[in-house]
């Protein structure tokens, strides 16, 4: 409350003492002292009961001007206007006090135990307890009779605080709310209650016929009770206690006007009669009234319960079904229900959003707010941002907006809190937002079982649009196959590859997969009859996966294909057939495998030129002895007789000689000839002793001794024999180089061949100057090399020769001196036919 | 016919070994044949030869190796050598050595029995 507002309260309850004072005064039979009634005692009864404690001494001193200036005028003894001030304010003191006691809402009348603790403690017992004091000091200043004084103070302050209290503080507090909300009707009725009960008072109470009729009630006050009563029914402890009052007033009017059935009596008789009449009705009535108006809440409460359960099966029925989608205008129009049905201002509904790593953020979902209300602010949202409330809400609490009457109820799912439902009831008292609180509860519930559905459906379409997302970019074609091979599914790149591409399998969805396959396999195709019997044997679960790769299309425009089947993961079963166009890697591998090829003939032209001299000599011994053996052979004919006997060995002899030209002459047109791969079993021990023989002479020039030692077993490996043939000679002829700089008996080179679990192992050792820091890599790398006039491309090509082979090359430091180079090559345990 | 010459012949080569045997004794001298060095060394009667035809490369010792240790044993007897390589300084050493000849394979069978002869008439 205001400065001013305090003020103007103030000053209205001056005025109010003031007139009710004046009022006192008229109501009275001079020269009687003691009026009828005595309203400003119970106007300050009625403002200590609308006014916190700490205020009363305020309003008590407010009034202390307007009683002086209505009593001195006509006592005109200070000290006595001064002592009835105090009586006064004792009364209405002991009345506040009492009623705030013993009333839970001492402002209203509206339940029996209202009315009751009233009705005891201000309408009774303060009167009796301060007539004492007004009595004695009446008694003391005026010498009047004690007795006389206080029972005349007793009956009046009753009526007056049972008739007056009431009706000023529920014309105060209800009746501004009432005009406003009723509609004309209910105004015009009570605007119709209150002349008839005036008119027909005054009317009752003045005629003098009805007194005349023999065994009717001699108070006209019977007669007002129909009135009375209605006015109870219909308006509840309002209309009672300001009909009480008119009818109080009339009938006070009419008895100080020598009117009413105490006409005939004597005005000191007359009045104390009435009093105890009124005060005796005015009870009865007002308990009347509360029990009505508590019938009517409860009744009340009981259609706005049936009301609700109304509406929270209507809303669970609503979201019970509910798509995701549809989710979000749903709460838009259920926040509107609900806020229109609760009677509300305005409804929130945030929403608790995980935010990454750094915890939650709250936002503001969905608001309605009551036309005419304030758009709803964002200001409960950032109240909820500060630690403490989120662990109210996790404690499942509702939390109070601090200064408001804002409610927010959390909205838990599966233990974790999804949102809240804020209701801002601007216009209800917080306690009347709590009292709903049971209910809203369940509307929470209701929520939060939509917003955990939402948003596992969210997630699920997410993940849907991720994985349809990912299958339309791949440039893989996907069907999904049922386990009869049907096609269920396929994405764009299935259709590109089957339609644009032409890959094998032209089929569709809903087409069988395995008949397409089939017929494709009969039309005499033989990659379909491989896809045919794999994508069968993963749908039967014989295989866990199958892959293939073939070719389609005629040179130079064929395409080259993977196809891959995997089982799918499900209890129907079925199967994912992907494919996809691997020709340009294809193109590459065999563009590779070219360059390795041409590399691999450059190395071996190249390594033709260093055999030359080796290659001569090796020429040159058969030439030799056939040219010898046939000069000799001429020389046996001349003799006479001719030595034909030596001419049969000769002759063998150069046969032999021939043959082994012949070989030499094969052996490099091998080295030479620019080949395929091909792949044969080859015993490794006999391919390496060709080789050292094919060097022997090169060995013998250098003075290099090359000593073999190989495993006793025949080693088998698939392969290219004349590349594998060229790996060991550049490993031998490498060693052979290492050596030029060493002394000649050092000069040895150990080829060794063994077995190592399933790999074939060749191991070259020299005695030359070993391996520099770091080169075991490198040397394998082209164009390294350490001699002058090297290339540096053996190692390399020996590598990549291993490699395609499926096998390894490295290089060691010996502990001795010089360095050893290994090759392990797959090993075959069984020959094929 | 110069029917007390002999010819040692020397070369690893079975073949070449052979046939020169044949050539050689076809010609009307008598002939012994080893297949190494070594052999020579450790087998011949180094009175007996009045001509030696030898590889110039063989394993273990070579021809000029051979040489070398005849001459350091104060031998006198002729030397021809035989070579699949016709490489110069090779030559350019053993000639200087006192060799008679080198020649090169494949050779023709009277140059070298020019050379026998030569190396023979030379004692």
């Amino acid at each position: 409350m205001t400065t001013i507002q305090l003020a103007a309260s103030a000053l209205a309850v001056s005025l109010s003492y003031y007139l009710g004072a004046n009022l006192g005064l008229i109501l009275r039979f001079p020269p009687a002292t003691p009026s009828v009634m005595w309203p400003p005692n119970a106007i300050l009864t009625a403002t200590l009961l609308l006014t916190p404690p700490r205020r009363w001494w305020i309003f008590l001193l407010a009034a202390l001007p307007a009683h002086l200036v209505a009593e001195l005028g006509i006592i005109g003894e200070w000290p006595l206007v001064l002592a009835l001030f105090v009586t006064n304010c004792s009364e209405a003191l002991i009345a506040a006090v009492l009623v705030r006691r013993f009333s839970d809402a001492p402002g209203r009348f509206d339940t029996l135990h209202r009315v009751v603790a009233f009705v005891v403690g201000g309408g009774i017992l303060a009167p009796f307890l301060s007539s004492f004091l007004d009595a004695g000091v009446v008694a003391a200043l005026r010498g009047e009779s004690y007795g006389a004084v206080w029972r005349a103070r007793f009956f009046s302050n009753v009526l007056t605080e049972l008739a007056l209290v009431p009706a000023v503080v529920i014309c105060v507090t209800a009746a501004p709310a009432w005009f406003r909300r009723a509609s004309w009707r209910r105004q015009a009725e009570a605007l119709l209650l209150g002349v008839m009960l005036l008119g027909f008072g005054i009317v009752l109470f003045t005629s003098a016929d009805l007194a005349a009729i023999p065994g009717l009630p001699r108070s006209p006050l019977a007669f007002l009770l129909p009135l009375l009563l209605w006015a109870a029914v219909r308006f509840g402890p309002g209309g009672a206690n300001l009909g009480l009052l008119l009818t109080v007033l009339v009938a006070i009017w009419a008895v100080t006007h020598g009117y009413g059935p105490f006409g005939d009596l004597p005005a000191r008789e007359s009045i104390p009669a009435l009093q105890v009449l009124l005060s005796v009705m005015a009870i009865p009535l007002m308990c009347l009234a509360a029990l009505i108006e508590e019938r009517q809440r409860a009744e009340q409460a009981l259609a706005e319960r049936l009301r609700f359960e109304e509406l929270l099966s209507r809303l669970s029925a609503a979201f019970v079904h509910l798509p995701s989608h549809e989710m979000d205008q749903a709460f838009e129009t259920w926040l509107k229900r609900l806020g229109e049905s609760l009677s509300l201002t305005r409804l929130m509904l945030l929403r608790v959003a995980e935010n990454g790593h750094d915890g939650q953020s709250v936002t503001i979902a969905h608001r309605w707010s009551a036309p005419g209300a304030p758009a709803p602010s964002a200001s409960s949202a950032a109240a909820l941002s500060n630690g403490a409330d989120w662990h109210r809400l996790l404690r499942d609490e509702p939390v109070p907006t601090p200064g408001r009457s804002d409610l927010v109820i959390p909205l838990v799912a599966g233990g974790r809190i999804l949102g809240g439902l804020i209701l801002d009831a601007v216009s209800v008292s917080q306690r009347a937002a709590a009292s709903r609180l049971p209910e809203l509860r369940l509307v929470a519930e209701v929520f939060a079982g939509a917003l955990a559905r939402k948003e596992t459906e969210d997630a699920l379409r997410a993940s849907e649009v991720m994985k349809s997302a990912i299958l339309i970019s791949l440039n893989t074609g996907v069907a999904v196959l049922d386990r009869d091979g049907r096609i269920i599914a396929v994405n764009d790149g299935w259709i590109r590859l089957t339609h644009d591409e032409g890959a094998m399998i032209d089929a569709g969805v809903d087409d069988n997969y395995l008949q397409v396959c089939r017929a494709r396999a009969d039309e005499g195709v033989p990659a379909a009859g491989d896809a045919l019997a794999g994508t069968e044997a993963v749908l039967a679960r014989a295989r866990a996966s199958f892959a293939l790769e073939y070719v389609a299309g005629a040179p130079p425009a064929e395409r080259w294909f993977a196809m891959a089947v995997f089982p799918l993961n499900r209890p129907e079963g079925g199967a994912v057939v992907s494919q996809s166009d691997v020709t340009e890697r294809r193109r590459a591998e065999a563009e590779a495998q070219r360059h390795r090829q041409e590399l691999a003939h450059f190395t071996r032209v190249s390594a033709m030129g260093e055999l030359t001299a080796s290659l001569a000599h090796e020429l040159s011994q058969p030439l030799s002895g056939i040219l010898t053996n046939a000069q000799a052979a001429q020389r046996f004919l001349n003799m006479t007789p001719p030595a034909l006997g030596e001419l049969r060995d000769i002759l063998a002899d150069i046969v032999d000689d021939n043959k082994r030209a012949g070989e030499v002459i094969h052996g490099l047109r091998d080295l030479l000839r620019k080949r395929e791969l091909s792949r044969e079993p080859l015993e490794l021990n006999e391919l390496i002793r060709d080789v050292v023989r094919l060097l022997g002479s090169d060995a013998v020039i250098r003075n290099v001794t090359c000593t073999l030692e190989l495993h006793a077993a025949p080693l088998i490996v698939i392969g290219d024999r004349a590349q594998l043939q060229q790996v060991v000679l550049n490993l031998v002829l490498n060693a052979m180089e290492a050596m030029v700089e060493c002394d000649a008996p050092d000069r040895t080179i150990v080829v060794r061949t063994g077995m190592e679990l399933d790999a074939v192992h060749v191991a070259v050792q020299d005695a030359g100057p070993g391996l520099a820091d770091g080169a075991e890599q490198r040397i394998f790398e082209p164009f390294y090399t350490t001699k002058p006039a090297g290339m540096g491309m053996g190692l390399s090509i020996a590598r990549s020769i291993v490699h395609a082979h499926g096998g390894l090359i490295w290089a060691t430091r010996n502990p001795e001196r010089g360095a050893t180079f290994h090759l392990a090559l797959p090993a075959t345990t069984s020959v094929p036919a | 016919m110069k029917e007390a010459a002999t010819v040692f012949i020397v070369d690893d080569d079975p073949s070449i070994r052979r046939s020169l045997e044949r050539l050689v004794r076809a010609d009307g001298y008598r002939v012994q044949t080893f297949v190494s060095a070594r052999e020579f060394l450790e087998r011949a009667d180094m009175k007996k030869p009045d001509c030696l035809v030898v590889d110039v490369r063989m394993p273990g010792q070579s021809g000029l190796d051979l040489q070398q240790v005849l001459e350091t044993a104060g031998s006198t007897v002729p030397i021809i050598f035989i070579t699949g390589h016709a490489d110069g300084p090779l030559a350019e050493q053993a000639l200087r050595a006192g060799a008679v000849e080198l020649l090169a394979k494949p050779f023709d069978g009277e140059v070298l029995l020019d050379a026998v002869r030569r190396a023979i008439g030379q004692r």
